[in-house]
Order: structure tokens, then sequence, then C-alpha cells
């Protein structure tokens, strides 16, 4: 036999107990060519597009799945930021592309489809204004379009105006899907720095340097490392990583195994493999019970972001060396609301939004999927933001910030989604007003790091 | 990708203009695989991946498990390469590689066939192509 009775055990164990498994495989799609000055003719093209491309992407997808005994939870379309696509049209042509993406992405059956997104680091097009305009009206009316928006990067500083505008679009965004616990806010994610080839939504798009049509994969497996760090027990922190390391390393393997075989069977280019560890909401699949597991005794006590730094790193380093097309974010994420250890740290009061933001300077994006009061200021959520955005900027690194102001909702309720995005009880935030600073305007100068040449 | 596709459409326009009025849908897609063909070009993906399997069961040991199983495999044409079996007290692990080269099913079919097998049995059987263990434990 060319492999041993523990290592075919071994796998087997992951993907049938540890929740091993491919969180999502990303076709991106660039919808360059779909301009045009009549706002049908441009909804036809994406549609055309997107379903001759991807129309057996779920088919092919599932057969892979059997193939390897790897299940693959989600199936996802990415596109050109659609702010490029449609730069000369107003609020109400924007919400039809929404449409046409939606119907293109039920026509195919995928889970998702990302890239009603815009770029304004530096400063608004035309048409970027009117997309983010759009946005609530689009994700009120569509059931599966994602929605980004990167304002900021460390070459170009961050756009404050834009930190303004988002922030209101996000409580309009609450307030049009306030039946649904605002759940249009879990679809929408503001970036800074954010990345081309990312395959994980809400923040997927298909950037404009990427090829006609890729495929990305995003990876998931907690439960396998958790199970690692525990069978582990006591050791020092090298031995910490060097178990961390070589359980990341195997989930890697499998996960660029995966994408370049759905890839092929699609006949399309093999993009990267992100090797972020995405949490579900499935017991045990946590980054919480990783961090506990380490020696914290609840996620947000003194420590977590030193034991939170060293699996990031981890997480790196043998991904690095397992996969020659590492991209995307390629950390640890930290989404509350996706991950059981993470929701029940908030609910005892451990994990505050404070320290949460000291933990997203030192994971792969920034506060993902926090509820807060359904009557927290827009300018205070722009101040969040802001300060989420400076640590990206200032440590040259992708930070996000994907919030819900829950609508009607206040402290001591939950938001409830169910599924991947699961359930996010609701946290407090400083009753500290930060408006003055905010309604400055303008834009944050590129730090001492943009100068690099 | 890209060119490849170009290709095609321009291979199809030559077809349809040679075709002139015969020209059926059917007709094009023969004479584009023609052209392709003497191009040294495959219309269909190609599957390079080998046809090795490696099936893993396990559960409470019982008499005819393993006949069961294997001669399910000879039935459908699979050729035992190797096999390797721990028992523990009532429990039995038995990894198998096989070849799927002379099966007459493909491994989707193999694989529900094992899974009323399995669940006859009340034990577990997975079929996995041989890369995903290759890839994870073999540099």
């Amino acid at each position: 036999m060319p492999y041993e009775f523990d290592e075919i055990l071994e796998t087997i164990k992951m993907t049938e107990i540890e929740h091993f498994d491919i969180r999502t495989v990303t076709m991106g799609i660039s919808l360059r060519d779909c301009t045009d000055r009549n706002i049908s003719v441009v909804t036809q093209k994406i549609y055309d597009k997107i379903t001759r491309y991807a129309s057996r992407h779920i088919e092919n997808a599932q057969s892979i799945e059997r193939q390897f005994g790897i299940s693959i939870a989600n199936k996802r379309v990415s596109v050109t930021p659609i702010a490029i696509i449609g730069d000369s049209f107003g609020i109400e042509e924007f919400v039809r592309i929404a449409e046409a993406l939606d119907k293109a992405a039920l026509t195919v059956g995928i889970d998702y489809i990302a890239g009603y997104s815009a770029l304004v680091q530096k400063g608004f097009t035309s048409g970027d204004e009117s997309l983010i305009r759009s946005i609530p009206l689009a994700l009120s009316t569509t059931a599966k379009v994602c929605s980004s928006v990167n304002i900021g990067s460390t070459k170009a500083g961050i756009n404050i105006d834009a930190v303004n505008l988002m922030s209101q679009m996000i409580k309009e965004t609450a307030r049009l899907t306030a039946e649904r616990d605002s759940i249009g806010c879990a679809k929408l994610v503001v970036f800074c720095n954010a990345v081309e080839d990312n395959p994980f939504v809400a923040g997927a798009f298909h950037g404009i340097t990427e090829p006609e049509v890729v495929l990305n994969v995003g990876i998931s497996g907690p439960g396998v490392v958790l199970d690692a760090v525990k069978s582990l027990g006591g050791g020092n922190f090298q031995e910490l990583a060097e178990v961390i390391k070589k359980t990341v390393f195997k989930i890697t393997r499998a996960g660029e195994l995966i994408g370049r075989r759905v890839a092929e069977k699609n006949n399309i280019p093999f993009g990267i493999v992100d090797i972020s560890l995405a949490p579900t909401p499935a017991e045990g699949d946590s980054i919480a019970d990783i961090l506990i597991a380490m020696g914290v005794e609840d996620v947000g006590g003194p420590g977590t972001t030193a034991a939170l730094a060293l699996l990031n790193d981890c997480v790196k380093k043998a991904g690095l060396m397992a996969s020659s097309s590492v991209g995307g974010m390629s950390g640890a994420f930290i989404p509350v609301s996706e991950d059981q250890g993470m929701i029940r740290a908030v609910e005892r009061g451990n994990l505050t939004l404070e320290k949460l933001e000291a933990m997203t300077s030192v994971c792969s994006v920034g506060l993902d999927m926090i509820a807060v009061p359904g009557d927290t200021p827009a300018e205070t959520i722009a101040g969040i933001i802001a300060d989420e955005a400076a640590i990206g900027i200032i440590n040259d690194k992708t930070t996000a910030v994907r919030i819900i102001p829950a609508y009607g909702k206040k402290v001591g309720e939950s938001v409830n989604y169910g599924g991947l995005l699961g359930l996010a009880p609701i946290m407090p935030v400083k009753n500290i007003s930060c408006a003055k600073l905010l309604l400055r305007g303008g834009r944050i100068p590129a730090p001492t790091r943009s100068l690099t040449n | 990708m890209k060119t490849s596709e170009d290709r095609i459409r321009e291979l199809a326009l030559q077809a349809i203009n040679e075709l002139g009025e015969n020209a059926t849908e059917e007709k094009v897609r023969q004479l584009v695989g023609q052209k392709l063909a003497t191009e040294g070009v495959s219309s269909k993906t190609s599957d390079r991946t080998g046809t090795r399997v490696i099936l893993t069961t396990f559960g409470i040991n019982q008499p005819g498990v393993v006949s069961t199983i294997t001669s399910k495999l000879s039935e459908c044409g699979c050729d035992i390469l190797d096999i390797s079996q721990k028992i523990m007290q009532e429990f039995y692990t038995m990894i198998m590689m096989i070849d799927l080269t002379g099966s007459t099913k493909e491994l989707k079919d193999l694989q529900e066939e094992m899974n009323t097998i399995a669940a006859g049995l009340n034990i577990k059987i997975f079929l996995q192509h041989e890369d995903v263990f290759r890839y994870m434990h073999r540099i």
C-alpha cells in the first residue's frame, strides 16, 4: 500500500468528523466586454455571459466533491466591479444590473454572486457614487447579490467621504431589509486594501487585472486545526506552531487539488487558493475554540490577540509551502455570527467590539458579521469603519467591516439568519460621538508606508 | 481559454461558409470537431488523473463484510491492487486500493453501490480518488 493506514484514516477523520470542507469554489468572470449605452443591452450581455460560463459550475463542482469525498459548501461567481461596467448609469439602472446578476445566479443555481462593487479609495467617479447610492435598493430587491466597496488603501489613504456615505448606506440597507433582521447588511462589506482574487463573499469581486475567467477556491478547516491543537495538549509555542502548520499544510493541499480539478472540469484556468480558515456555525468548526484550546479561558480575554497572531501566521506559513498559488485573504477569519465560540463569548460579555478591533490587526480581515443596535448613529458606524481602515493602511493589510445595525433591535436581542451566516447577538457600542471628526470629510492622506518605490 | 474559444468560433464560421445552405447545427458541430481533431485539439475536457481509488470501510466486525464488498467489486470489473485490514476488539477497519481501468461502472455509480451495501450492513464505506491522499500526505 503506497499510503500508511493512519494517513488514510486521518483524511477520512478530517472530512467526516472534523468538518473539513471546501468553503467555496468561486468562478471569477470578467464583465468588461458587457458595456453599452443601452441598459437593456448591458443587462442582457451580463446575463448571457454569466450563464454561458457558469452553466455547468454546480454540476462540475458536485462531480469533484463525489470523486474526492470532500464536500464543497458553496459554489459562487464573482464579477468585475459593477461600477466600472455601468459608469455612465444612474441609481435605477444599477438596480436593474443587480437584478440581472440575481437572475443569472438563480439560473445557474449558485449560492451567491459577488462584485456589485466600487473601488473609491482615492475618489468617486459619477458611476461609483450612483452604484453606492443604489446598494440599499439593490440588496433589498435581490437574494444572491453581494456588494463591497473599497474605501481605503495603503497607496491612496482613506476616502472619508466614502466612509461617511457607506455608513449611511449601511443604515439604509438595514432599514430596507428590516423584516429579515437587516440581512442586506450581511451581504455588504466595506474594505480597505481589498484583494482582487478573493473567493469569499460578501467581499469577492473579479479584479480588473484578472483574466477573462478564472476559478478560485477558499478552504475551511478550523475543526481540523482545533483537533490538532487539542491532541497536542501541552507543549511550548514552537511545538504549537509546528502542529498547526502541519495540519494547515494538508488541508491547503486538498484545497488546491479540488480547485484545480474544478477548474479543469470547467475548462478554465485555476487562479488561487485562499488559505483562510473560515469557521461555520457548526459546533467544533470554530476559530474561537482553537484560541481556547491554545489556552485562553475565553475569547476576548488578555492573550487572545497573541494566540490569534500565532494562528494566523502559521496558517500563512503552511499555506505558502503547500501551494504555489496562494492568494485572497489567506489568514484566519473571525466573523462573530458564523462561529459558535465567538457567539458564546459575546453573549457572556467577554468579547467586546474594542477587543475584536485589536484582534483584527493580526487576523486576515476585520470586523465581520457584527450586529449592533439599530439606533447606532451613522457617524459612529463611520468611525468604526475609519478605525478599521486605519489599521489596514498603516499595517498594509486588508481590513473590512461587515456591520449590521439591526433595525429596531437593541442590546440583548440577536439577529438570526441560519445557514452559513449564523446568528449574531447585538453588541453594545460606546455612546461617544465621533461626528465632528468624521464630518470634516476629505481624505486621510496615504501613510509613509505607501512610499516604497 | 479565450484563444481556444475564439478559435472554435472562427472554425464554426468557416464551417458555416463551407456548408452554405446545407448548414445544420449537427453538420457544423461535426465539421468543427473534425477541424479541431486535425489541429490536435480535443474538444472534450481531458481527464488526466489516474483511475486508482481508495476504499475505506469500518464498523462493527461481522461475517461476510469483506466478501460482500469484494464480490461487488469483482462483479463490476474492479481490480483490487492492495488490501490492508486491522481489527480492534469488535471493530474492523479495512482499506483497499482499487484500479477502475477495467470497471464497467463509473466511480459515482460504484459509490452508490457501496452506499447500498453500507446501509445494509450498518457499516461505513468511503470511495475516494487516490489523488486526495497523494496531495495531502506526499510532497
